[in-house]
């Protein structure tokens, strides 16, 4: 390319280039001498139709590249550095087009002026001008905001994120809490914002315990990049933490290290249990839904169902008062390996193996459940995890848990959720689960009762105003349908071969490539809006994400445990006479 | 105008191109004074001299010309007239070793129709424009490529004064020719034709080590002047490997040319090419290789303009 080519007219970074193809999809620029272009830069540029207006085609540089012009062998390089020959550096940028506006699909011309986009028209090109609703994700590499569409998160097009990425460089749930963060303070959502909900089981580390408390570590430049964003850097203001109950403990603390106090302890009674019917979900392992026993399982839940009684917190079956979960495993068992209750419980067609497999595991879920599931505690007092009287966010804390106690817990707590959002059958509030390793809740492989909840949520909360943010090290490795009803896909940082599945497809191959040294903060987010992921950086977390960043507690958490449930509503059940609620 | 594309591709019909890196062939008749710096019964080989220093600009000059076409033209008594449609191109490589960067300092790019057919017109197709270039004499095709070298001589001192500075030594390639007035001027002989040296004297020529020169002589030819050769890095050993004749103006003293010569024994050699890289290895030096390969880029593609010159034709012949 000759000098007086690039110096014509306008003042861009390049021009559209001849040698490779130009299509209207994709196409090479040539970078002017003097300016740069890197990836995720906007650009934008012209092409003149002869009887119709001008296109404009607008794109993402998804590739840039640099050589020397010139040389003919690698050894040229050391030639050209001495001095001795002739070269020119030049550079070139690929640019995915995002935006052909009319959309009259013509490639731009060879020797186009590209125009860096700026203002309005970086706008234009990512489609945020035809977002009514924009909800702030992060900044760009240009240090611009990027939004993502309301309505492909609030159902009212599309629903749910799927986010992947290692664990522990991804930061995918720190995403997903920023994502929630905007959602509930940008007021893009209006009015829905201030009802809408968030459920958030937290599986590693008390890591989201402290999303309420400020984030002593941040500083001006991080609450520049708030304001930027039109957000202002603070916790959640309206946190209600979870927490299962201390082992061995019979008043029922909950059993947390790092966060004292404004912390609930959950727990099911045994009559709820039974009531319920939450048995299937102690058999939620997909390895679980193989055996034989599922019979058996239902059969037994139905039994508990029919013929438990409530008693004093425990439950009361065929005279025999139960008042713990070991109780109540020993008397199924009991009732099983007797020849004559075994058919009322299992069943008549049930063959002794099956039971006794039954058995066995019922009998290993023991030291498992046996905190969550209580006969010993007051049934008046509160203990549920219920979104719709709690908080703004609540946060189950999961990480103690075993895995079968996790399955557990996650099961009901969706179920109840779901059901709950079923009743009630309006979308409205919103209510977001965010999930973390949504691969062992709902695997590629094999069904489990929680698979079937996630998979209702994923197919149908987004009518009833359940949104999925769903968090995964391998996309490839979860359920392909709740992936697929993601309207909103995210990587982080991927695991090299991970990166090659079909999952991500949707990547170009350069992004592909970048997502493997992503670095924390760093994410990548599809949306059906724009064909090109975004690239963008989201803030440090304004709020703790450990208990060394915890600030001052806000005053609701330091309220005790009794403070903080509804006073009125133990004194008024009149039962509770060992609840006094100070 | 009414002229004919010759179908064949004007590659065939005659290239101009200096043959191969052989020995000198013909003895010339031009007198040689071999007594400038030693005398002759005295010559040696003369190695570099610790105390000069290579400059820190050398500019590069050369030119490329290509053969578009060959045409004939219809002339209205019947007749015809050979001619070809020719681009050639000019430019100058500035090697500023101390900053270590070689940059296309200027390029000229120029067409041309050469033909002695006295009805021949420009010939214009789109954005190209053949200027005629009328030849003297009768015009046979084999005489009209050497009279692309005039205009493309022109266009080489055109780009190479645009860019001269104090303090540097500009090296064109081929003799000098009508370029002896430029200040610190080398002409760059890669081709050995002539025989200038007698016998013994050629002896210390073909005896010359890489990076040594023989003394300088004064030619008596009509476009006289200062010689030497020089032996430029080489692996091989036959007689006439690697050794190149420069020249400089004659209106130069004898100890200015001297000086030169000694100039041109540190700044030529580094830029020697390597065999495997260039066919005219040492001799075609890598900044002219690497000028040459921009110029010709800049000439434009030879089917697409014989594409054109036929279009041209028959547009012209409507």
């Amino acid at each position: 390319m000759t000098d007086d080519l690039i110096d014509g007219p306008g003042d861009g970074v390049g021009r559209v280039l001849g040698t490779a193809d130009a299509t209207p999809l994709t196409f090479w620029t040539a970078v002017s001498p003097g300016s740069y272009l890197q990836l995720d830069d906007v650009v934008v540029t012209r092409r003149e139709l002869p009887d119709r207006e001008p296109v404009t085609i607008a794109g993402v540089v998804t590739q840039v590249r640099a050589r020397h012009e010139g040389a003919q062998f690698d050894s040229d390089v050391f030639a050209i550095a001495d001095g001795t020959l002739p070269a020119q550096v030049q550079e070139a940028a690929e640019v995915t087009t995002t935006r052909v506006d009319p959309e009259f699909y013509v490639p731009p011309t060879p020797g186009a002026v590209v125009h860096r986009a700026e203002g309005d028209a970086r706008a234009r090109a990512l489609h945020f001008d035809r977002m009514e609703r924009r909800i702030p994700m992060g900044m760009g590499r240009d240090g611009v905001p990027v939004y993502l569409n309301a309505d492909f998160l609030d159902g009212t097009r599309g629903a749910h994120v799927s986010i992947s990425g290692i664990s522990g460089v991804a930061t995918k749930t720190s995403f997903a809490t920023f994502l929630l963060y905007s959602v509930f303070r940008s007021g893009v959502l209006g009015g829905d914002a201030v009802n809408a909900k968030a459920l958030i089981f937290n599986v590693k580390g008390e890591d989201l315990l402290f999303l309420d408390h400020p984030n002593a570590r941040l500083d001006d430049a991080t609450r520049a990049g708030y304001a930027k964003l039109g957000l202002a850097a603070g916790a959640f203001p309206d946190v209600r933490v979870h927490a299962p109950p201390r082992v061995g403990d019979s008043s029922g603390t909950p059993d947390v290290s790092s966060r004292l106090t404004g912390v609930d302890s959950f727990y099911w009674t045994l009559s709820e249990f039974c009531a319920d019917r939450l048995l299937p979900y102690v058999f939620a392992d997909a390895d679980d839904e193989r055996q034989q026993y599922t019979m058996v399982v239902h059969s037994v839940a139905a039994h508990l169902a029919r013929y438990a009684q409530p008693a004093d917190g425990g439950v009361s079956i065929d005279g025999v008062r139960l008042g713990s979960y070991a109780d109540l495993v020993d008397h199924i068992v009991e009732q099983l390996n007797d020849d004559e209750t075994r058919g009322d419980w299992a069943g008549s067609a049930v063959g002794l193996g099956t039971v006794n497999a039954f058995a066995r595991r019922l009998i290993g879920s023991k030291k498992d459940l046996g905190r969550l599931i209580r006969g010993d505690l007051a049934t008046r007092r509160p203990h549920s995890i219920n979104t719709s009287e709690s908080a703004q966010v609540t946060v189950v804390d999961l990480h103690n848990l075993p895995d079968r106690a996790q399955r557990f817990v996650v099961g009901v707590t969706l179920k109840s959720e779901f059901e709950r959002k079923e009743k009630a059958g309006t979308a409205k509030p919103l209510l977001f689960v965010v999930l973390d390793e949504l691969n062992k809740y709902a695997p590629r492989e094999g069904s489990s009762p929680i698979k079937e909840v996630l998979l209702d949520i994923a197919e149908r909360g987004r009518s009833l105003g359940v949104i999925l943010v769903g968090a995964q090290q391998t996309a490839s490795e979860v359920e392909r349908r709740i992936v697929t009803n993601s309207a909103i896909r995210v990587v982080g940082r991927l695991d090299p071969a991970e990166a090659s599945r079909p999952e991500y497809g949707f990547l170009p191959p350069a992004q592909r490539q970048r997502a493997l040294l992503a670095k924390p903060g760093t994410m990548f987010v599809n949306q059906p809006d724009i064909p090109v992921p975004l690239c963008l950086e989201f803030p440090f977390p304004a709020w703790a994400t450990r208990v060394s960043e915890a600030g001052r507690a806000p005053s609701e958490t330091l309220r005790s445990i009794t403070q903080a449930a509804d006073p009125f509503a133990v004194v008024g059940s009149g039962t509770a006479d060992d609840d006094i609620p100070f | 105008m009414r002229f004919y594309v010759d179908a064949w591709d004007p590659a065939y019909g005659a290239s101009f191109e200096a043959a191969g890196g052989g020995g000198p062939a013909a003895p010339s008749s031009a007198q040689v004074d071999a007594d400038v710096e030693l005398p002759a019964t005295d010559w040696r080989a003369i190695g570099a001299r610790p105390d000069v220093v290579a400059p820190d600009v050398v500019l590069l000059v050369d030119g490329v010309r290509r053969i578009d076409a060959s045409v004939w033209t219809a002339e209205d008594d019947g007749g015809s007239y050979p001619g070809i449609a020719a681009s050639y191109a000019a430019g100058v490589v500035r090697c500023d070793l101390d900053r270590g960067a070689a940059e296309l300092a200027g390029s000229k790019v120029g067409r041309g129709l050469f033909t002695a057919s006295p009805s021949a017109q420009d010939v214009v197709a789109g954005s190209i424009r053949y200027p005629v270039h009328r030849v003297g004499g009768t015009g046979e095709l084999s005489k009209l490529p050497a009279a692309v070298q005039a205009p493309l001589t022109a266009l080489e001192v055109a780009v190479s004064d645009a860019v001269r500075t104090d303090g540097d030594l500009l090296v064109v390639d081929g003799p000098l020719r009508s370029r002896r007035n430029l200040p610190r001027t080398l002409g760059y002989i890669k081709t050995q034709h002539s025989q200038y040296l007698d016998a013994r004297l050629t002896t210390v020529v073909t005896g010359l080590a890489p990076g040594q020169r023989c003394p300088v002589f004064r030619l008596g030819t009509a476009w006289g002047g200062y010689s030497w050769y020089l032996r430029l890095p080489v692996a091989g050993g036959a007689p006439w490997a690697g050794i190149v004749r420069m020249e400089c103006s004659a209106e130069l003293t004898e100890t200015e040319a001297i000086e030169l010569a000694d100039l041109s024994l540190v700044t030529l050699p580094r830029f020697a090419s390597s065999p495997y890289k260039d066919p005219r290895a040492p001799q075609n030096l890598i900044p002219i290789a690497g000028l040459e390969r921009r110029l010709r880029g800049l000439l434009g593609d030879a089917r697409l303009l014989h594409r054109v010159l036929i279009g041209a034709a028959r547009a012209g012949r409507r």
